[in-house]
């Protein structure tokens, strides 16, 4: 998923990936629209500086090496066919990663706005939740764990943080 | 000797309440009772504080205090009768046969308590033994310094260990899933596997590995994951860990074959 920005867009990208190395949007924007979309949503996951109230100093996800592309690749041709929309397409980054870094994105293109943003969140919760990825912190205290997601969130409550 | 059956707690995780469950047409309760009555004529019921007493398959004997755990229906009962033994049973361990519990019984001489051995983590188990006069003083000292636990209690008396002859004899019923493992030992019997087991993330930091070879005698996957978990002393439950064989999830009821490989995944957290 780290074609040159001068590579043509082309069908052979796949609709979700894993990669190691930062994620670059144009490429990937390229990728899912044609002359039909009037809407192009694109959401892209941060790395961001604290958790649960404690600072965060960098960060590692680890994934299942067949099952997360593979449960990936089903959520997307299940967003798919629920969205009366044109494409679709998801990176998500391994590895470590900094402050600011991008770790996951998801596009989602179709005529209109509507349909692109419901399947562009559909997406992104789903991903967050299903695909075989995993999240190791380290806190500016020192101190490393693996994260579990906040229950509410996976269970699709609606609250804040 | 006396046989005391302990009820076991609120039974949040199964649901239901476990002594009325019903298992091969007869409630646990009503098994564990059985159980004792083929070792002694006196059995007895470990119920609240709260209990009437009324209502029971056998005489009943109320804890002395509020919500005391399971140690507390021992207190009770060397109240009652501090010169007897008393053999413990808990309610939720569906497959303690009379085989098993004979062997408590050959004591030895200067011992506080006779236990098995879990098969599994070598562990002292507190809620299927037999209690001697001479463990009656020490559960005292133990509730005056306000300790609880059981597990902690045994592992400060003099014990007798047993081994059970059933690999699964100390099979725990905790959770609904749980019940998919002893109906498949109940089917196919003891038979032992080598699987591969694999782990990620938190899982593969609390093992200290990323996967193991084992030899087991679960017969399903959920079989397996109590296993591990009793192992590693995974701080992860049941319902937040995903199994999967061939890198596709399979159900907890899943009946383990020899050379499986199986994952376990703790929740996912991407984005």
């Amino acid at each position: 998923m780290t074609r040159s920005a001068s590579c043509p867009p082309s069908p052979e990208v796949k609709a979700f990936s894993i990669t190691q190395r930062p994620i670059e949007v144009t490429p990937l924007r390229r990728a899912v629209l044609d002359d039909t979309c009037g809407a192009l949503v694109v959401f892209e996951g941060l790395v961001r500086n604290h958790h649960e109230g404690r600072d965060v100093s960098a960060l590692r996800y680890t994934h299942h090496p067949v099952m997360a592309e593979r449960e990936g690749l089903k959520i997307l041709s299940e967003t798919l066919a629920r969205f009366d929309i044109t494409h679709a397409l998801a990176v998500h980054r391994v590895g470590d990663l900094s402050i600011g870094d991008c770790a996951v994105v998801t596009l989602t293109a179709s005529s209109h706005r509507e349909e692109a943003f419901a399947a562009n969140q559909y997406l992104i919760d789903r991903i967050k939740f299903e695909v075989p990825i995993w999240k190791y912190e380290t806190y500016l205290d020192g101190v490393s764990e693996w994260t579990a997601p906040c229950p509410r969130c996976a269970a699709g409550v609606d609250h804040r943080h | 000797m006396k046989a005391l059956i302990l009820r076991g707690g609120q039974s949040s995780r199964m649901g239901s309440d476990k002594p009325s469950l019903s298992l091969r047409g007869e409630t646990l309760l009503d098994r564990q009772v059985n159980l004792a009555h083929s070792i002694t004529p006196d059995v007895f019921l470990s119920v609240a504080f709260s209990d009437k007493g009324k209502g029971h398959p056998v005489p009943a004997i109320p804890d002395l205090e509020e919500s005391p755990g399971p140690l507390g229906g021992l207190q009770s009962a060397f109240a009652q009768d501090p010169d007897s033994s008393w053999l413990l049973i808990a309610c939720d361990l569906p497959r303690l046969s009379q085989r098993d519990l004979i062997r408590l019984l050959d004591t030895r001489e200067g011992t506080d308590v006779s236990c098995f051995l879990n098969p599994i983590d070598g562990v002292p188990e507190p809620l299927a033994a037999l209690y001697h006069p001479s463990a009656a003083p020490k559960l005292e000292a133990y509730f005056q310094g306000k300790n609880r636990c059981a597990r902690r209690f045994l592992q400060g008396l003099c014990r007798n260990e047993v081994k059970p002859l059933d690999p699964q004899a100390l099979l725990n019923l905790n959770c609904p899933e749980h019940l998919f493992e002893f109906e498949a030992l109940h089917r196919e019997k003891i038979t032992f596997k080598e699987v591969e087991v694999e782990y990620f993330a938190k899982l593969s930091a609390e093992a200290s590995c990323d996967r193991e070879q084992l030899r087991t005698s679960a017969a399903t996957v959920v079989g397996l994951w109590e296993e591990v978990r009793l192992r590693h002393h995974f701080s992860l439950e049941l319902p937040q860990i995903k199994p999967a064989r061939d890198n596709e999830f399979i159900p907890w009821d899943t009946p383990l074959r020899d050379n499986d490989a199986i994952s376990f995944m703790p929740p996912f957290a991407g984005g």
